[in-house]
């Protein structure tokens, strides 16, 4: 497996994300900037310079026309992918920690922090995509306080109007953005902060990575707990490869939390796991600190890491991997 | 004896691989028939075939 690295960003990444194509990469971080590459050869087509703080999260519409950013400068911001400028800006009383586009690429959904006497707080967002991308209501179409601890990740699922969300408690729940209703919740999903959280392509289920050193795999309709990949390491995140039957999990200990260096050693590795068996069939090394983002091309070609130490690597897969039947003839469906 | 006796945990642990994947195998078929009927009630017959499409992959 061939990496790439990419060096473009001075501090730790946030996200990254491919567009549907999986031809672009982005990536967001702690440097105020958002930088796009060229997937297969890690060349660097542009940056994303606007925000005024660490830039949290990031998402690309289906047609690689509009980017949306939240940062911690208090702004959710729309781009234009290609010209790099900033179309429309949105400005909250807190840090937007995650955002995420609908499939239909019309709305918009974002998660405020809690802090400073505001509660956390999910908006939805219509996005006007005739124009320039410039005329956007400045007013959300839904607003909600989810009831108990403070929302951390979402997206939305493929039943309209309903997103699914990790929390810091540890739970997942769907919630109706029209109503702000908890429709269902799993309260015990995770014992501690929900990291990160994936949708399988057809959105029937996602993967979601917790501080509490595990990643699960749910229905994303009955909240049902369907596999759950146990590690030695608090995870920052996790994915779904496609075509393959495989999870991808990033993390570990935070340099502060590190009282002996020999440890460290081999604990910043991604790691790949058997979605079926619940088994670890492979580590990747690379980073040199915490892995904080893990994304897989759509069509399971590649993947690439971003970590804590600034750098975002590219692996594209070799034939092996394609090949390899680690458990036989057993033909797993995706 | 050790020789069979392996033989024997193999046997439990493939069987036991084959039923995490039948099980696994049975729940994205359930869930995909869903999506397909949820869709197909949405009137997005476009939509349907696509999944169909995938099914086939």
């Amino acid at each position: 497996m061939r990496p790439i690295l990419l060096q473009g960003h001075e501090r730790s990444l946030t996200q990254i994300k491919f567009n549907r194509e999986g031809d672009l990469l982005f990536s967001c971080s702690k440097d105020h900037v958002m930088n796009v590459w060229y997937t297969h050869n890690g060349e660097r087509l542009g940056t994303y310079d606007a925000n005024n703080g660490t830039v949290w999260t990031v998402d690309v519409d289906s047609e690689s026309q509009f980017m949306v950013s939240g940062a911690a400068d208090n702004t959710l911001r729309l781009w234009n992918v290609a010209t790099g400028k900033c179309l429309f800006t949105w400005e909250f009383p807190t840090a937007v920690k995650r955002v995420a586009f609908s499939e239909d690429d019309k709305q918009v959904v974002c998660i405020t922090e809690q802090r400073m006497g505001h509660q956390c707080a999910i908006r939805v967002f219509n996005i006007n995509r005739s124009g320039d991308g410039t005329k956007q209501s400045k007013e959300p179409v839904h607003m909600f306080n989810p009831i108990g601890s403070k929302a951390t990740v979402c997206a939305f699922t493929a039943q309209p109007n309903i997103i699914v969300t990790g929390h810091e408690s540890g739970k997942v729940a769907l919630f109706n953005v029209k109503t702000g209703e908890e429709i269902d919740n799993n309260e015990r999903a995770h014992s501690d902060v929900v990291t990160d959280l994936q949708l399988s392509p057809d959105k029937t289920y996602c993967i979601t990575s917790s501080k509490d050193k595990s990643a699960r795999i749910h229905d994303t309709k009955t909240l049902m707990v369907i596999k759950t990949f146990t590690t030695e390491t608090p995870l920052n995140s996790a994915a779904l490869a496609p075509n393959r039957p495989y999870v991808l999990l990033g993390g570990g200990q935070e340099a502060m939390n590190v009282t002996t260096t020999s440890l460290r050693q081999g604990k910043f590795e991604t790691r790949f796991w058997h979605k079926v068996f619940e088994e670890e069939v492979g580590r990747v090394k690379g980073h040199f600190g915490p892995i904080n983002t893990i994304a897989v091309h759509p069509k399971g070609t590649c993947y690439a890491s971003g970590g804590e130490d600034g750098f975002v690597r590219v692996h594209h897969f070799d034939d092996s991997y394609f090949k390899t039947e680690l458990y036989g003839d057993l033909q797993i469906e995706d | 004896e050790d020789q069979r006796e392996s033989e024997t945990v193999n046997t439990e642990l493939l069987a036991h691989r084959r039923r995490l994947v039948d099980e696994w195998n049975a729940w994205r078929a359930r869930c995909k028939k869903e999506r397909a009927e949820q869709t197909g009630q949405e009137g997005a017959h476009e939509k349907k075939k696509e999944d169909d499409k995938e099914e086939i992959e």
